[in-house]
């Protein structure tokens, strides 16, 4: 009996050992620090798809992919940050459509068909609202003409837009620029030109812009 | 056919060596799917990212079970952590008792790990088209724990 007891005690000490040093290992951040070589990016020029006070004092410049799941997850919160921050903070929207996302590419052409038409924001918001409705859609066109009319858009120039030349290289300008600065994943997030690491939550990413907003002031 | 059988049995040795073999390669898939299942909680936002490889298998939508009640949905990997301590529970319990329905009851059990595996090696193989180093210790595992549990039930007179 007593055997038994030591047994079964041993075994649950060592399980329970072993599961709370994996999670204490696991819950390591993995995002590698910035370091002594700060990864910076490139300036805003004023064709790109800004959101927010021109001359606010913060930048944030967020390089993303339509179809990623993470940026998905982000997009309540920055949009949230850019409705209580936005007269401080102008906010850029970089393409970095990932290979293995393969509506990605075509997410980030409809978004640019719809902001040669001034509604840029209006369908980025509405992509990834339905994210989960796109992403492994075979036609996924079918659908992102559906927003472009419910955006009220000229459909016979989206259509023309999406396949223009001249969108196809904004997009891979986008995605140039990310490699450049050392992106790798989405989303990844520039303030005030350096690369932060991504923000857990709405409360880490309104206190990182306002730490940003008091070193400018 | 009977003879190959026979001799791996063998090789596996006593059903309390079998019993023990079945503990440990639980315990590595309980280490692995916890492992993971911690990194599914603990990373709020896991980013997507551009080499292939675990990220784009443990952010793809198959790696969670959607459930109404449950934001996100519950991670595949907290489920074979559960799987895998429950197979750990049983083989000590059959170290302690010996019972035999406990070994015909771990061989049925163990075939919901085979399965499972089968399912996620494929989904890596033809639809995510990447693999993660993690499913495959746990495909591993669940196999080996599959494997033995069938001989341990060999080895037992129920039928």
């Amino acid at each position: 009996m007593k055997n038994k007891i030591t047994l079964w005690a041993i075994i649950a000490v060592v399980v329970i050992g072993s599961i709370f040093g994996i999670i204490k290992l696991a819950s390591k951040s993995q995002t590698p620090d910035s370091g002594a070589l700060a990864l910076t990016v490139s300036a805003i020029n004023d064709n790109e798809n800004i959101k927010g006070d021109k001359e606010a004092l913060a930048t944030l410049i967020e390089y993303s992919d339509f179809q990623c799941p993470a940026c998905g997850s982000y997009y309540p919160i920055l949009k949230k940050v850019s409705e209580d921050l936005g007269a401080k903070v102008r906010f850029a929207y970089r393409h970095f459509p990932l290979p293995q996302h393969k509506n990605a590419k075509l997410a980030a052409t409809v978004a640019e068909a719809a902001g040669s038409q001034g509604k840029f924001w209006e369908m980025h918001d509405l992509i990834f609202q339905n994210q989960s409705d796109w992403s492994e859609e075979k036609n996924a066109a079918i659908l992102f003409a559906k927003y472009a009319q419910e955006l009220g858009l000229d459909l016979a120039r989206f259509q023309t837009d999406i396949a223009s030349d001249e969108i196809k290289a904004k997009i891979e300008n986008d995605y140039k620029s990310g490699v450049k600065a050392g992106v790798n994943s989405t989303p990844s997030f520039f303030l005030n030109g350096k690369k932060i690491n991504n923000p857990r939550n709405y409360d880490e990413f309104k206190n990182a812009i306002e730490q940003a907003l008091g070193q400018s002031n | 056919m009977t003879n190959s059988k026979t001799l791996l049995s063998k090789l596996l040795g006593s059903p309390t060596k079998k019993a023990v073999l079945i503990g440990l390669f639980s315990f590595l898939g309980l280490v692995d799917a916890s492992y993971l299942a911690a990194k599914h909680y603990t990373e709020t936002i896991p980013p997507c990212a551009i080499v292939k490889g675990c990220e784009v298998v443990t952010t793809s939508q198959y790696a969670t079970i959607g459930l109404p009640a449950v934001e996100g949905g519950i991670s595949v990997a907290l489920l074979g952590a559960i799987y895998y301590l429950i197979v750990l529970i049983i083989s000590i319990a059959i170290i302690d008792t010996k019972s035999d329905r406990l070994k015909k009851f771990l061989a049925r059990f163990s075939v919901i790990g085979l399965l499972a595996s089968i399912w996620f090696i494929s989904l890596q193989l033809f639809v995510i088209k990447a693999l993660c180093l993690y499913c495959l210790v746990s495909a591993f595992s669940s196999t080996a724990i599959f494997i033995t549990a069938f001989f341990l039930k060999k080895d037992t007179s129920v039928r």
